[in-house]
């Protein structure tokens, strides 16, 4: 329990962290941004919307510290302010639409990474210096290397521009309203596709590798050897003993990780047109809609400490020495 | 070297649009009849040079940071470590996006910049965790029974030891940066006019080079990136067998190892 709470009292202050870079950045840069985008941008927005955004993000005519509890106040109550470019959608109903996707990108993608990468570490370290282990290994980090815009542009190109497989964006078939019917889970599936392997694919390798390293390290470990003493199978020393131990380390870049999956995801859902956080982002920038891409980075802290909250969680069953604290 | 390589200036229009390749350019040409072999060559200057310099912010700042956290413990390595943390688990990119949005059309330095403060924390962790090791050894405890002031033990007793962490943070960060480099650009918040291979994706992007076709102008920049970087990711391969032996596959010959150690020492 006190492990828990520690944790939550880390989050709150991480969450509020990445407030106050919310509310600095625009501080340290020269000039009003709000008045700023204004005047650049033949903007929709009434003057009293205008006022509305200046309140919630606290540019008063207050002394500074009284502005940043303003600004914490808003966040706080999860008033993001007014999105410029999708007016009149607040900031919070244009990312709440969003999320679900990149969501279902996310978790699809690094859960499948996960299992994939671990297992085939599992294998790799269990016979180290074989063919598997020789060429998955590094093959796996070359693999890493190549960040997911690469893979999704070229994935595109290949399947959906040139052989015409899967669609070369949207996240499911326009034609169709989105109910809970056969062809709409189905037609959302089929869209995920190659969002979902891209993604993956960047991950793999990583797992593999600290899967890997971590196993070796423990099968030299005393317990292994009197397992195969006891005439185990090596199929349950190899899971039962060495991987499940092995596993800590992995969950940590698990939680780690997440925060990059959370960065591919930005750049595969613009590169496949996927109506997820990161397209939104996409049309936000592209308009400077400054709102939208502060209130982006709130809900992706967000997500991404509820992710490791998770991983706290899992922690506690996987590692009983936690639990007595 | 880009101009004495490249077969023409990197802005001049020398084919018409959408040329597929040919042997008289060998990797086609843009939208707007440049030449991409010429262009992507230009763009690898700033690339490389982004990649390196945010690089070598990333691992002084997580070194400085990590190494004083590590030895001086107490406080300093409470506050340290809550920063390194909170810098952990606020995701990169987005941050990122905020603050490049905020300066505007960023150049390649500004971006190196951006690259170099965010994402520290990586680096900070490992070298803490490996300090803290350290700080319980023996020699350690010799120096300063010595009365070895701390600067010293830290330059001259801890560093020497952590080479290996460092390189391999080191050319990790100089990998994410060039990746992060790109995607910044390709999303539009670099400065359009400068040449990388990011500025390159995103101008191919925006004049839908894949919709139409022009695959090519896609493949060139892609491909400099997957190569430079599982290249770098290789060598990383290499120092961490290195530097950790349990790792190495016993079929390694002695001659490859001994050759790797020079390319490792020396990153």
């Amino acid at each position: 329990m006190v492990f828990l709470l520690r944790r939550l009292g880390f989050y709150v202050a991480a969450f509020i962290a990445a407030a106050t870079f919310n509310f600095l950045i625009p501080r340290l840069m020269p000039g009003n941004p709000i008045d700023t985008m204004f005047a650049q941008s033949g903007t929709v927005l009434p003057p009293e919307s205008l006022e509305a955004l200046k309140a919630t993000f606290g540019f008063l005519d207050v002394p500074l510290p009284i502005q940043y509890l303003h600004y914490l106040g808003s966040v706080f109550t999860w008033d993001l302010g007014l999105s410029v470019k999708f007016y009149p959608l607040t900031v919070n109903q244009v990312l709440v639409r969003a999320l679900p996707w990149t969501l279902l990108l996310v978790l699809t993608s690094s859960l499948t990474a996960f299992t994939i990468g671990s297992l085939a570490g599992t294998r790799a370290a269990w016979r180290r210096g074989g063919a598997f282990d020789s060429f998955g290994a590094p093959g796996a980090l070359m693999l890493q290397a190549v960040p997911p815009l690469v893979t999704s542009l070229l994935a595109l190109s290949l399947f959906s521009i040139s052989l015409k497989w899967l669609p070369t964006g949207f996240a499911w078939d326009p034609m169709l309203d989105l109910t809970w019917s056969w062809a709409s889970v189905w037609s959302v599936l089929y869209h995920a596709v190659l969002p979902v392997v891209t993604l993956a694919l960047a991950q793999i390798g990583g797992y593999l590798v600290t899967m890997r390293n971590s196993m070796i390290n423990l099968l030299g470990e005393d317990y292994i050897t009197l397992g195969m003493a006891k005439g185990l199978t090596d199929r349950r020393l190899r899971l039962v003993y060495a991987a499940y131990n092995a596993l800590l380390p992995a969950l940590t870049s698990f939680a780690m990780s997440l925060g990059a999956v959370f960065g591919g995801s930005l750049v595969t859902e613009v590169v496949f047109n996927y109506p997820g956080l990161g397209y939104t982002l996409y049309e936000g920038i592209t308009s400077r809609d400054y709102p939208l891409i502060q209130g982006q980075l709130m809900i992706m802290t967000l997500a991404m400490l509820s992710a490791n909250f998770a991983a706290d969680l899992l922690y506690i069953i996987v590692d009983p020495r936690l639990r007595r604290a | 070297m880009a101009p004495l390589i490249a077969p023409a200036g990197p802005n001049q229009r020398v084919a018409r649009p959408h040329e597929p390749p040919s042997a008289e350019h060998v990797l086609g040409s843009t939208r707007m009849g440049r030449d991409v072999l010429a262009q992507t060559i230009h763009g690898t200057r700033t690339s490389l040079m982004v990649g390196f310099i945010a690089g070598l912010v990333v691992t002084v700042v997580g070194v400085a940071v990590g190494v004083t956290s590590g030895y001086f413990g107490g406080r300093i390595d409470e506050a340290l470590n809550l920063l390194t943390n909170v810098v952990l688990v606020i995701p990169n990119l987005p941050l990122m996006l905020v603050l490049a949005a905020f300066v505007g059309e960023a150049g390649p330095l500004t971006i190196a910049i951006i690259i170099g403060v965010t994402a520290w924390g990586w680096g900070a962790r490992v070298t803490r965790a490996q300090t803290l090791s350290l700080r319980q050894r023996d020699y350690i405890r010799a120096s300063e029974l010595l009365g070895e002031p701390a600067w010293r033990i830290i330059l001259v007793e801890l560093l020497p030891n952590l080479v290996s962490i460092i390189g391999f943070n080191f050319i990790g960060s100089v990998l994410y940066a060039l990746i992060t480099e790109a995607t910044l650009e390709f999303l539009g918040l670099g400065d359009p006019l400068a040449l990388s291979w990011g500025t390159n994706l995103y101008h191919a992007q925006e004049t839908s080079a894949l919709r139409v076709g022009a695959w090519w102008e896609i493949a060139a920049p892609s491909l400099a990136l997957v190569i430079f970087g599982s290249s770098l990711s290789l060598i990383n391969f290499a120092v961490d067998e290195i530097a950790n032996p349990r790792l190495r596959t016993l079929r390694v010959p002695k001659r490859i190892l001994a050759a790797l150690r020079p390319v490792g020492a020396a990153e």
